[in-house]
């Protein structure tokens, strides 16, 4: 069975055209699951994991997690914590669903972890004739922490809750002074 | 705002009777040309790095490790930015750094939103008026140093 390893500097040396090829729902296959349990040091287990994939809605995504956070009618405060996790091309969705989950429910203090992840894909041949491809390849993925409890500011990725009216009124300038006033250098 | 929508779409839309007609707040794709403003100019040091998806990536790795080993006196560490489909790019070449570095390198990111406006101008410049729409899109900031 042929074998492709995309690295990652030239992640497009298979890249299928999709009227020829159809991947295979084998489910993408996690090859360092068991090597990376969590990024997140001291995180209880059973936090609630919200797994952003390429093809998710937003909308269903901030509904459940919405829900789950500021607790339904039996529940008492809902959670405390959520973890979005996504991968490959779903990594700016996850970032999306954690902006707008932050800006919906105020103060909450984030942590960011980027790290690589290797997935194995199977596609097969539309029109037959030609045996599957198996794919390896290394793609970036994110998970991002969101606590209403405080966090560790020492800890490399972590945010702390915005302002309600940041410095310069724009979130952007606020991450780029988080980023100096750490390093202290200056504008 | 939204009643001069609606009267230049209704107006544009009678005047070309092929195009469909739909309600009075739709505006109708065929008549706008979409013009994507570009983002606020941000500060830039010398040691922030803007990525995007233009520039041929081995060049934007080859730029950050230049600018990481001559860093010169004072902490060593780059900022690498990257805007909606630049993210992937960005985690990518923080992460390559790393893994060129031996694991002496640690990574930090922070993320957030950046509004972008776009500018909507009508087929005919007589006719009806630019009209601005607001989006969002999501940033990522990777902050890479060596830990003291």
């Amino acid at each position: 069975m042929p074998y492709y390893f995309c690295t990652v500097s030239s992640g497009k040396s298979f890249s299928p055209s999709r009227s020829l090829w159809r991947r295979e729902n084998v489910g993408e296959h996690d090859l360092d699951c068991a090597l990376n349990p969590s990024p997140f040091p001291g995180l209880p287990e059973g936090v609630l994991e919200m797994r952003v994939k390429e093809g998710s809605k937003i909308r269903n995504l901030m509904g459940f997690a919405m829900a789950r956070m500021q607790g339904e009618g039996a529940e008492q405060s809902g959670l405390r914590q959520v973890v979005f996790v996504g991968s490959g091309r779903a990594v700016t969705k996850t970032i999306t669903c954690a902006e707008i989950l932050k800006r919906r429910l105020g103060g909450l203090h984030q942590l960011t972890k980027v790290r690589y992840k290797s997935v194995r894909e199977v596609w097969e041949n539309r029109e037959g004739g030609t045996p599957e491809v198996t794919v390896h390849r290394t793609v970036p993925a994110i998970s991002i922490l969101l606590s209403k409890d405080p966090l560790d500011p020492q800890e490399p990725g972590y945010q702390p809750p915005e302002a309600p009216m940041g410095l310069w009124g724009n979130p952007t300038i606020n991450a780029l002074l988080l980023c100096a006033t750490r390093s202290k250098t200056r504008f | 705002m939204s009643e001069s929508c609606g009267a230049v779409s209704l107006s544009q839309s009678q005047s070309l009777p092929g195009v469909a007609g739909g309600s009075a707040m739709d505006m109708d794709p065929v008549e706008f040309t979409l013009r994507k403003r570009l983002p606020r100019k941000l500060p830039r040091r010398r040691n922030d790095v803007y990525v995007n998806m233009k520039t041929d990536f081995r060049a934007q790795l080859a730029r950050c490790q230049k600018l990481l080993d001559s860093a010169g006196p004072g902490p060593r560490e780059i900022c690498i930015h990257g805007l909606g489909l630049a993210i992937s790019r960005a985690i990518n070449i923080a992460l390559q750094l790393q893994a060129c570095s031996q694991g002496a390198l640690q990574l930090a990111a922070n993320t957030s939103t950046v509004e972008l406006v776009d500018d909507l101008e009508p087929e005919d410049p007589d006719e009806g008026e630019t009209l601005t729409r607001t989006r969002n899109n999501s940033a990522i900031h990777i902050k890479v140093f060596y830990p003291q």
